[in-house]
């Protein structure tokens, strides 16, 4: 730890003090030691103290983002953005002000730390419950992506290779004639201190490789895609090494090619297998979102709407059949929300969301944790960027695989009449996460226990709760799978979370299949 | 809070970028806003700031070879730096053989007064009035929402002698209102370029309103029915009609624009004689810019004309393609209204559903413009005329081409959420399955 830290640690706050006491934060090391920025903090701290801030961090945040894209033969785009700035967040006479700059100066800090001041005290005589943060230990720590090879070092030329042999293995099938590839890589740099005593480096590092085929009937007009499944992933440029990403562009061609020929499907009710490249999402929009504190609250009504899942149900609410666990956690390696500590300084822990069916707990911040009557926060705070406001944001929510061995062949080998669906297609919850609609990438009808035939224009519907009622089969340990999305978005304005879902394929019974196919209307 | 940078100051900015960038062709973009926003939710404030953003953003061209950077730190290291970072990748980058040159000087149309200095300088403590007069109406119902105000510009340089500038303010205002027994909920919102034009009291009441009349709803059967949809729930349907204008897709055959056999849709008559669809960047209430990325100049265009397809929209590399003019990237929608009021709108239905808005739409079929989504915020029977009861919500599945080719009426166009759009009543609209949600 370099001396300018110390002496920051030191002059900030007893909390500081007590943070240096722990063996923990004694064994800290690698910090970035920039004596301006220890500078710019401490001022920044000082100047919301002075202005009357009970509370307040300060967050220098760089966000560096890496893109290409792809068209059959050509690159489409090269793009590579930096930002960079600090926010300083307050809380004055119990409401929150929050102001940012990219102008990354201790004078800057010092005016915007006094902005948000302002800001708090504007509002301060409208608030009917004063913010209060819930106990917690500060930490002085760094934490990384656990990774081998920087994307970023690695040559432009490899990733615009790989994404053009994808598109020539893709081209090869016939009747394929659009195909797209992308890259983006994200590494999200941030230096978060509070006058608590919190001093916490992180650097994440985030990919998302991926494509889509369109195959085309041009006599008839007719046109379908298929998109690739390969899950986004915190990790290294040796995830992109390792994936089939050009092994499984042929068949995802000739998939496109198939659902351009296939008959649209039944309407009806059918058991319905998803695998895990289609089931995250379901999670996601189901079981994620619900459990938010804030929207279940009623924090989120004006934007994306509340919850069927609220606090006076815990316990009682059955969501799910009695063999559903879903937890929350960010410390799932490769997941991509996974942390080492989230935007309250908070340390990054796993917890049950459902267990056995039931409904028992919710995501929470520091602000959140009592109402609810929690001591501690589960840590879920996050802003997208120095100029964003942070609040509570999706951990990676999973549903645990069955302790028996189950695989997707074998959940198929057990049905008799049903359709598996495969990828992310289109999806759509209603603003109490009820009513939903999802379709996907692939859809393969079912009979006897065996794939039949490759059916097109899908889409499922069902509420929630008899939806996870109907689950009757999961997969097991080894068919368990971690997908999830680079941009999940929520609040005022709108901010953006990268957030995975693991869960093994399942199977649910008599669920409504809808067919959308209005091609003759 | 400050301004964007001046016409003066961001030429000045990127006249230094393009003399960085020598023996290239160059394109600098700097876009900057400052905003100020304050949300609301359960009766009281929940988050407020005051953020400033700034993005420059350097394309180089070396030949057919073309790559793009993009910092907001505006610094003369920075400024070497993002120069030599899209220079770098510029030449690393395989040949696109769709890279077009940038532009030269071009003339640009804009909105006139487009920017509010009243919008551009409100304190947080205007904004906490704002609000305040909002949450009065607490003592009705929970009160949620949220109140923006941006000073955003825009400016484009490049090597063969393009120069833009854009300044404009936005003010964006939405509340929700829920009845204290959660079986009612309601919606007003509104957007713009001046402040003084929105008042959140008033969207307050509106919302206020919404949530009494649609508290305890009953079902009403899933099917197909006559709706009249109020202006926000035409806007919410209307962008996915203007985001499919676009020609290449048209011409590759994967587009609602394609027609069978080869080519496109243009000259096909597919709505009744009212639908015009039009875009124009001079209505600054539509808070558009004169110009795309590009740089290209946007000029008002008629798309849709009494109900026939008129034109698509050509980027550069496409137009040069088809041997067509390039449109650049359309902004500032407008769905052209008709004469009659709303309650014209209501008379002319027997049965049918009244809807505010709609929530989560998403594609299903990019070919047909099918889309889902959700009715949300106050939704009521209309019986012989007249609206006669609140309903429990719908999950939609309906395309944007079916609500206007079966639409029989609409009221004078008004702004909603960016767009101009009328309230309209449109036929056999499938509202496909019922949602219990509030």
């Amino acid at each position: 730890m370099s001396i300018s830290r110390r002496g920051f640690l030191i002059g900030a706050s007893a909390g500081a003090l007590a943070a240096l006491s722990t063996p923990r934060s004694a064994l800290a090391r690698g910090l970035l030691t920039e004596p301006a920025l220890d500078d710019l903090i401490k001022r920044a701290l000082a100047a919301a103290t002075k202005a009357g801030a009970s509370y307040a961090d300060v967050r220098i945040v760089r966000m560096r983002h890496e893109n290409l894209s792809t068209r059959e033969d050509r690159i489409d785009n090269v793009s590579s953005t930096e930002e960079y700035g600090v926010g300083v967040r307050v809380i004055a006479g119990g409401a929150w002000g929050f102001s940012a700059t990219p102008t990354v100066v201790a004078g800057e800090a010092e005016r915007v730390a006094r902005q948000a001041v302002a800001i708090a005290k504007a509002n301060a005589s409208l608030m009917k419950r004063p913010v209060t943060l819930s106990k917690e230990t500060p930490h002085v720590d760094v934490w990384q992506t656990a990774l081998t090879k920087d994307p970023f070092k690695i040559p432009l030329e490899d990733k615009a290779e790989l994404l053009l042999a994808i598109n020539r293995e893709a081209m090869k099938v016939p009747g394929v004639k659009f195909v797209t590839s992308s890259y983006s890589a994200v590494s999200e740099w941030k230096l978060l201190a509070s006058t608590e005593g919190t001093y916490l480096e992180q650097e994440i590092v985030r990919l998302s490789p991926g494509y889509s085929v369109t195959a085309v009937n041009d006599k008839l007009g007719e046109f379908e895609s298929r998109e690739h499944d390969f899950a986004a992933r915190q990790a290294g440029w040796e995830y992109v090494e390792q994936a089939p990403l050009i092994a499984d562009a042929r068949r995802i061609a000739e998939e496109a090619v198939a659902k351009l020929k296939a008959p649209s499907v039944r309407e009806g009710k059918h058991d319905l297998i998803l695998e895990p490249s289609n089931l995250w999402l379901t999670i996601h929009e189901s079981i994620g979102h619900p459990t938010e504190l804030d929207r279940a609250l009623g924090y989120e009504a004006n934007f994306a709407g509340t919850s069927y899942a609220t606090p006076d149900k815990i316990g009682k609410l059955k969501i799910g059949s009695s063999i559903l666990d879903f937890y929350a956690d960010k410390t799932t390696p490769g997941g991509l929300a996974t942390c080492g500590y989230d935007d309250d300084g908070v340390r990054t822990q796993h917890w049950p969301l459902v267990a056995k069916g039931v409904l028992v707990g919710f995501q929470t911040t520091r602000e959140q944790a009592g109402w609810i009557n929690e001591k501690h926060s589960r840590g879920t705070c996050y802003g997208d960027a120095f100029s964003s406001f942070p609040f509570q944001r999706m951990p990676n929510v999973s549903l645990a695989p069955s302790p028996t061995e189950r695989s997707l062949a074998d959940i198929i080998a057990a049905t008799d009449n049903g359709i598996v669906v495969g990828g992310r297609g289109s999806w759509s919850i209603d603003h109490q996460r009820l009513n939903f609609q999802f379709s996907g990438q692939t859809f393969w009808e079912v009979k006897g226990g065996k794939k039949t035939r490759m059916l097109r224009d899908v889409a499922y519907q069902a509420n929630t709760l008899e939806f996870w009622n109907s689950c009757d089969l999961i997969g097991g340990p080894r068919s368990w799978e971690l997908h999830g999305t680079m941009a999940d978005g929520k609040g005022e304005p709108g901010q953006s979370n990268a957030v995975s879902h693991g869960c093994p394929p399942a199977r649910f019974r008599k669920v409504n299949i809808l067919d959308t196919n209005r091609r003759s209307a | 809070m400050g301004g964007t940078p001046s016409k003066g100051q961001a030429t000045q900015l990127l006249d230094k970028v393009l003399g960085l960038a020598r023996g290239v062709e160059c394109l600098a973009s700097l876009s900057a806003n400052r905003h100020g926003n304050t949300r609301f939710a359960v009766n009281e404030i929940s988050s407020s700031a005051d953020v400033e953003k700034t993005t420059l953003s350097v394309t180089i061209q070396v030949g057919k070879r073309q790559a793009t950077a993009t910092t907001n730190q505006l610094d003369d290291r920075s400024l070497a730096d993002v120069v030599g970072r899209a220079t770098r990748m510029a030449r690393l980058a395989p040949e696109n053989p769709e890279a077009m040159p940038p532009l030269g000087r071009q003339t640009y149309r804009g909105a006139v007064n487009a920017s509010d200095a009243a919008t551009a300088n409100l304190t947080p403590a205007a904004r906490a009035k704002a609000v305040g007069a909002a949450l009065a109406y607490g003592k009705d119902a929970q009160i949620s929402g949220f109140f923006e105000h941006m000073a955003r510009s825009h400016a484009l340089a490049s090597s063969s002698g393009l120069r833009a500038h854009h300044e404009w303010t936005t003010i964006d205002v939405r509340v929700t209102a829920r009845t204290s027994d959660g079986s009612g909920s309601g919606w007003g919102g509104g957007t713009g370029h001046r402040a003084a034009e929105l008042d959140a009291g008033t969207l307050a009441k509106l919302a206020v309103d919404k949530a009494k009349s649609s508290a305890r709803p009953t079902k009403l059967d899933p099917g197909r029915y006559t709706v009249v949809l109020e202006p926000a729930a035409v806007s919410d349907l209307f962008g996915w009609l203007t985001g499919a204008f676009g020609a290449r897709r048209a011409d590759e055959g994967r587009s609602f624009f394609s027609k069978p056999g080869g080519g496109t849709r243009i000259g096909e008559k597919l709505f009744p004689d009212w639908v015009t669809v039009k875009n124009d960047p001079t209505d600054p209430a539509l808070t558009t810019r004169p110009f795309d990325g590009d740089g290209m100049p946007l000029a008002p265009t008629t798309w849709i004309d009494k109900g026939t397809v008129k034109a698509l929209s050509y980027p550069r590399y496409w137009a040069s393609k088809q041997n067509k003019p390039p449109t650049g990237s359309p902004a500032g929608w407008i769905l052209e209204g008709g004469k009659v009021s709303r309650d014209d709108l209501l008379k002319g239905v027997k049965r049918g559903v009244l809807i505010t808005r709609f929530w989560y739409l998403r594609a299903l079929d990019p070919q047909t413009l099918l889309v889902t989504g959700l009715t949300r915020d106050g939704v009521y029977l209309i019986e012989n005329g007249a609206v006669t009861r609140p309903l429990t919500n719908f999950r939609f599945n309906e395309s944007p081409v079916q609500m206007l080719a079966k639409c029989d009426a609409m009221t004078p166009a008004t702004i909603s959420q960016w767009v101009r759009v009328p309230a309209l009543r449109t036929h056999e609209f499938n509202l496909a399955s019922v949602s219990e949600a509030v």
